[in-house]
């Protein structure tokens, strides 16, 4: 299997629309409480602009301009990249006020790849919360059988009623707070993100190990509650990076506040590790920004890895005993195997393991 | 790679539900038109095609969901609450769980959103999934429009020994898109072009 490396990450989130910036509020602990839509709690990109379309595109703006600085290629590197983006939205948020705008979503796909400068082909896809890493997976058959040396992965949902009216109708919904692994937890908080990944068949400082995929078919509605699908998964992504459990680091978690996913994923993590190593979750931070959220979150993570550190879990205070689990930020320098988890709607379960290189 | 069982299925939108109960014995309303007519072609092309093992689910469209997101967008503007399953009916990846739930053992599932004449990408894709799985089933749906059929267009990508068609990049090949693609392979047409590339098919009588 050919190697595959992170090359360059950026991200708009409600952390900001600079990653710097945005993993520094992050370890500080900073977030910001989230806005509200239709009468929801909803991390925003702390962004005002126009329509959707105009701020859309300023957002994707001004990721592109940071992945490229980050990615130090050529800009005529650019225009043979394929795009592959995540979103279980796409551009739905511009179609609520405008039912003509509704477009086939890789049309939307398209435009951001333009603002990317990404020619190559562009593909979309979409396994609801997992669609970010869906589209890294799909990046990295693209890198697999060539003739491509860096694909652009774009993890994407931006702010439409449609997702929080459907997850509060299905009652998933927290009426405050995201707390994940928290005992008080009651719900998700939907965010909105733009994450970018330039993943490469060229050596960066993080190895893309093993990624493993999978369907949960006890129910569309979340995880088998105990955890077995979940485990399977974690449990083939190590396999596959040629780890064993007690070599993983650090676990970033899907965590997202939800009473019976955390603690089926808890389960699956107690079932694979005698003693558990760190653990992150990012949700309490950005919100669960589904489609995104593979991208956003790695995008974060690897920046505050660079500061050798593991970032804090926002909105976690109180162990809940049935979970077990303890997320911890903290000195993070040592941290050379991530198993990365997310699982979703529909029942896609993913982990993504990634290794530090050199 | 060997191509198998290329099913076409067509429908007019007034027959969808008969069809379902015909085919599942009820009428899969929670999951919607557009995986219901997934389901309606992937189910014939698996019931066609003698494989076992892990299965992929690997399927293409240019415009998705569409009936159901415009049931959802109506509400919404009016200010109404979003009933569940008409914003379950927009998600277009359900087919893999659905299919894991009458018995196969699915290892992956994606819905891919690409333009028509980009096609050949699923078959590319499709021979990168038989890594992780062992048959890749890879469909090309849309509903109805434009006076046109609910079609669901399948097949399924195996890797080697089976009987069927034999497939492989490359050559001058014949522009064809998502909405001919599989009746042109089950036809036995050699050569097909679309988006950057084009594949061969030849007929292969099996190890």
């Amino acid at each position: 299997m050919r190697a595959a490396y992170v090359r360059a990450t950026a991200l708009a989130s409600a952390l900001g629309t600079d990653l710097p910036k945005a993993v520094a509020r992050l370890l500080a602990g900073s977030a910001a409480a989230p806005r509200s839509l239709i009468g929801r709690p909803y991390h925003a990109i702390p962004l005002e602009e126009g329509d959707w379309w105009r701020r859309a595109r300023s957002i994707a703006q001004t990721v592109a301009a940071e992945l490229q600085r980050d990615a130090g290629l050529p800009a005529a590197r650019w225009a043979g990249i394929p795009c592959v983006v995540g979103s279980s939205s796409f551009s739905i948020g511009a179609a609520e006020a405008d039912e003509a705008a509704l477009e086939p979503p890789v049309a939307f796909c398209r435009a951001l790849a333009q603002c990317f400068g990404a020619g190559g082909p562009v593909l979309g896809v979409s396994t609801a919360c997992t669609s970010g890493l869906s589209a890294l997976h799909a990046a990295l058959d693209l890198l697999e059988q060539g003739p491509f040396d860096d694909v652009l992965v774009l993890g994407v949902e931006l702010s439409n009623r449609l997702s929080v009216a459907g997850f509060a109708g299905l009652e998933l919904l927290s009426p405050a707070l995201a707390r994940p692994c928290d005992r008080r937890r009651d719900g998700m908080v939907l965010g909105e993100a733009l994450g970018a990944i330039l993943v490469s068949a060229r050596p960066a400082a993080w190895r893309v190990a093993g990624l493993a995929a999978g369907v949960d078919a006890s129910s569309v509605f979340g995880p088998e509650p105990g955890g077995g699908a979940v485990a399977a998964i974690m449990r083939a992504a190590i396999e596959r990076a040629g780890w064993r459990p007690p070599e993983v680091d650090l676990i970033k978690l899907q965590a997202a506040g939800s009473p019976l996913a955390d603690l089926a994923e808890a389960r699956a993590v107690r079932s694979l590790f005698a003693a558990p190593p760190r653990l992150t979750s990012l949700k309490g931070a950005i919100g669960h920004t589904l489609g995104a959220s593979g991208t956003a979150e790695l995008a974060l993570l690897l920046g505050a890895l660079a500061h050798g550190a593991v970032p804090p879990t926002a909105g976690y205070e109180m162990p809940d005993p049935e979970l077990g689990l303890a997320p911890c930020g903290g000195d993070g320098s040592d941290a050379r195997r991530v198993l990365f988890n997310l699982s979703g709607f529909g029942g896609s379960v993913m982990a993504l393991a990634l290794e530090r290189a050199g | 790679m060997i191509l198998l069982a290329p099913t076409l299925v067509e429908l007019a939108p007034a027959g969808l539900a008969d069809a379902v109960r015909a085919r599942f014995g009820s009428e899969l309303r929670r999951v919607g038109a557009f995986t219901q007519i997934c389901q309606l072609g992937a189910g014939a092309c698996l019931d066609a095609a003698v494989s076992a093992g892990r299965l992929g689910v690997l399927l293409g469209t240019v415009r998705g969901a569409v009936s159901a997101t415009r049931a959802a967008l109506g509400p919404l503007r009016r200010g109404e609450p979003s009933m569940p399953f008409t914003f379950i009916a927009t998600q277009t990846h359900l087919s893999g769980a659905l299919l894991a739930q009458r018995s196969h053992e699915v290892g992956r599932a994606a819905c891919i959103y690409l333009e028509a004449q980009d096609w050949p990408w699923l078959l590319r894709l499709g021979e990168s999934w038989l890594g992780e799985c062992e048959r890749v089933a890879v469909g090309c749906v849309e509903e109805a429009a434009d006076g046109k059929p609910h079609r669901s267009q399948w097949c399924l990508l195996v890797r080697q020994a089976a009987a069927g068609i034999l497939c492989r990049p490359g050559g001058a090949g014949e522009a064809a898109t998502t909405d001919d693609w599989i009746a042109r392979v089950a036809a036995g047409a050699g050569e097909l072009r679309g988006g950057q590339e084009s594949w061969r098919f030849t007929s292969h009588r099996g190890a």
